[in-house]
């Protein structure tokens, strides 16, 4: 089901609840948890997708999701880091994730941007310019 | 030397393994050609998204958590959860003279199996219309061929001028018409060598339209030659809400490369009622608030943006406008027809009665009008029409007076036939543009008292009479009144020998 305009008000302002200094912070979410299953408001399941969804882009926006094909150092994954926490000004922690269909290179994924050095995604790019 | 090959195979090697960035976003739901999106945080408003399989998106909500997004052709393949990316580019289409005698759809692809287009050049769909500096008043005339139009309701080039009635009173014949005899000018100019000649090319822009109907206009375009300087822009009614909101835009950006390149263009909006309805759909869906009859609230700024963009260019080209509105049983005081009225510079209306009578085309003369005004007319027009307006306006008030009694004096009766017979010169049948100098001459003749001693019935037998006579009889003085655009002593005299030669063989 779909949330209502009032659903999506009250997740907007569990979530501002559940920032600390701006970023996430677990026991603040915990507490809004517990708010909610205490008095469960209405449209409850609405109510905690759209909150999931709020918190799941925030938290995105503070990971670097690397998506490798060969074997990446960690050296490489602190650069990775160090170089994205430069430019989105903010702690960005990076995690590695194995992903074969890229045949080579890297995907750095921070919230809803993705920096593509991979072989497949040169080669999806070429082949929409022939 | 081996240094130098190294430092350019390093920067090779850099530029290799440089990332690219995309702005990614998911799709979280999609309804009706309506998809919205997570992620995008760097999507402009109107830009180009790209869906998988190639579909094509345009960013119209930007909202806090989610993007609403239009999705332009097949969306049956897109699921909840697809990527989709941002392309950092405005929606364009092609533009240019390789248009010409081509049908194609709201992104200018052709859809009628004549192969690719020919077309270097895009040009943006949405952009600002040109601002007052840039512009110059509308002075010079666009002959619809119609003689009701021409003679009383001028429009010049870069007017914007609404053509609206109820369904089936002939508004898309008068634009037909006019497309017609555009090409048939053109035709005659191009060919006469005449250097300071301007051609007007023509966009037919079909909103929400029957695609048997598109065919008939295409038919009839073709079979009158004025195919090759036209596009057709076609949206019909099987076509996506999105399509149809954006085919008005993308006609008026192909317009705007022949004013643009110092050449003068027709745009038709056929019709923009059906464009209000598709933008609603499409703002509902996309959960905007509503207002009036459902309509969102930038409606208004819906046409009056895509109408500002008609124009005449100081030392540029022009682009007239003729959008057509429906109306519901007459009325025009409904909340699109008084919008569009309000944007424009003059309407045409089309009366049902009128149509109904065997008055066509059903201009009513009353309520039509054309706020340029005689600026945009040749000397010969308004020295044979400049009162017809005013003689009409006065029989139709006499003819509803003279309905409740039966003696009239003498001049009341004298106006009545007078009126009767004008009524009668306007008919014309469809798809017959009369050429601007054979229309002064039979309002000439009209004007000399030609007609009075015809018999109202044998009015519209008697006009076609005296134009076969001098098209056939009398090529050179109709082209002395094309070229000289006034009537002198000289040409008076020409036209009163020739009407009464003709006056001789017709009363015969």
């Amino acid at each position: 089901m779909a949330a209502s305009k009032q659903t999506k008000l009250l997740a907007k302002q569990l979530f501002k609840l559940s920032l600390d200094n701006g970023a996430v912070a677990p026991d603040r979410v915990a507490g809004v948890l517990g708010w909610v299953e205490k008095h469960s408001p209405r449209h409850a399941l609405a109510l905690l997708k759209t909150y999931h969804r709020l918190v799941a882009t925030e938290l995105a926006k503070s990971r670097a999701l690397v998506e490798h094909a060969g074997p990446v150092s960690d050296v490489t994954l602190r650069q990775i880091e160090d170089a994205m926490t430069r430019k989105y000004r903010r702690p960005v922690a990076a995690v590695a994730r194995p992903n074969p269909k890229l045949l080579a290179g890297l995907r750095v994924r921070v919230g809803s941007d993705v920096y593509e050095s991979s072989v497949a995604g040169q080669l999806a790019a070429l082949s929409a310019h022939v | 030397m081996s240094n130098v090959i190294e430092q350019i195979e390093q920067q090779i090697a850099k530029l290799s393994t440089k990332a690219v960035k995309k702005n990614t976003g998911s799709i979280r739901t999609i309804a009706d050609g309506v998809a919205k999106i997570d992620g995008l945080s760097d999507v402009m408003y109107n830009e180009m998204i790209k869906f998988p399989g190639d579909a094509i998106g345009i960013a119209l909500n930007l909202e806090e958590d989610e993007v609403g997004c239009v999705v332009l052709g097949d969306f049956s393949q897109l699921k909840e959860g697809d990527e989709v990316t941002t392309t950092g580019k405005l929606l364009s289409v092609p533009v240019g003279k390789g248009l010409l005698g081509r049908v194609v759809d709201a992104l200018g692809r052709p859809v009628d199996g004549k192969g690719p287009v020919e077309s270097r050049e895009t040009y943006p769909v949405e952009k600002i219309a040109p601002g007052i500096i840039v512009r110059k008043s509308v002075s010079q005339p666009l002959f619809t061929g119609i003689m009701a139009i021409d003679s009383m309701i001028p429009i010049g080039r870069g007017q914007r001028e609404l053509i609206i009635g109820d369904r089936g009173t002939g508004k898309t014949t008068i634009c037909i018409d006019t497309i017609i005899n555009q090409a048939r000018i053109n035709k005659v100019g191009l060919a006469s060598g005449d250097a300071k000649f301007r051609p007007v090319y023509s966009i037919y822009v079909a909103i929400g339209q029957k695609q048997s109907n598109i065919a008939r206009t295409i038919a009839a375009l073709e079979a009158a030659g004025a195919l090759e300087y036209t596009i057709i822009v076609a949206a019909p009614a099987a076509d996506n809400p999105a399509n149809q909101y954006l085919a008005p835009y993308s006609g008026a950006a192909m317009g705007e490369w022949f004013m643009e390149n110092g050449l003068d263009a027709l745009i038709v909006y056929d019709d923009l009622s059906k464009h209000a309805v598709a933008y609603r759909q499409i703002s509902l869906i996309l959960k905007r608030p509503s207002g009036r009859e459902a309509y969102p609230g930038d409606v208004f700024y819906l046409h009056s943006r895509l109408l500002e963009r008609a124009a005449r260019l100081d030392g540029k080209g022009s682009l007239t406008a003729l959008p057509i509105i429906e109306t519901l049983a007459g009325d025009v005081s409904a909340y699109i027809p008084t919008n569009v009225i309000s944007i424009t510079d003059g309407q045409i209306f089309l009366e049902t009665d009128l149509f109904n009578q065997g008055i066509r085309p059903a201009v009513s003369v009353g309520l039509s009008v054309s706020r340029v005004g005689s600026a945009a007319q040749i000397k010969a027009t308004k020295q044979v029409g400049g009162k017809l307006k005013g003689e009409l306006a006065q029989f139709r008030e006499l003819a509803a007076f003279a309905q409740f009694g039966s003696d009239l004096d003498a001049k009341t009766k004298a106006t009545l036939d007078r009126g009767a017979r004008i009524v009668e010169l306007f008919k014309q049948p469809q798809l017959n543009p009369i050429a601007i100098e054979v229309q002064a001459a039979v309002l000439w003749a009209l004007q000399k008292n030609y007609f009075d001693s015809v018999e109202v019935k044998n009015v519209v037998a008697a006009a076609n009479s005296l134009r076969d006579y001098l098209t056939t009889r009398k090529g050179a003085l109709l082209t002395a009144v094309r070229t000289k655009a006034a009537l002198d002593a000289d040409l008076e005299a020409q036209l009163k020998a020739a009407a009464d030669e003709w006056k001789a063989t017709f009363s015969k």
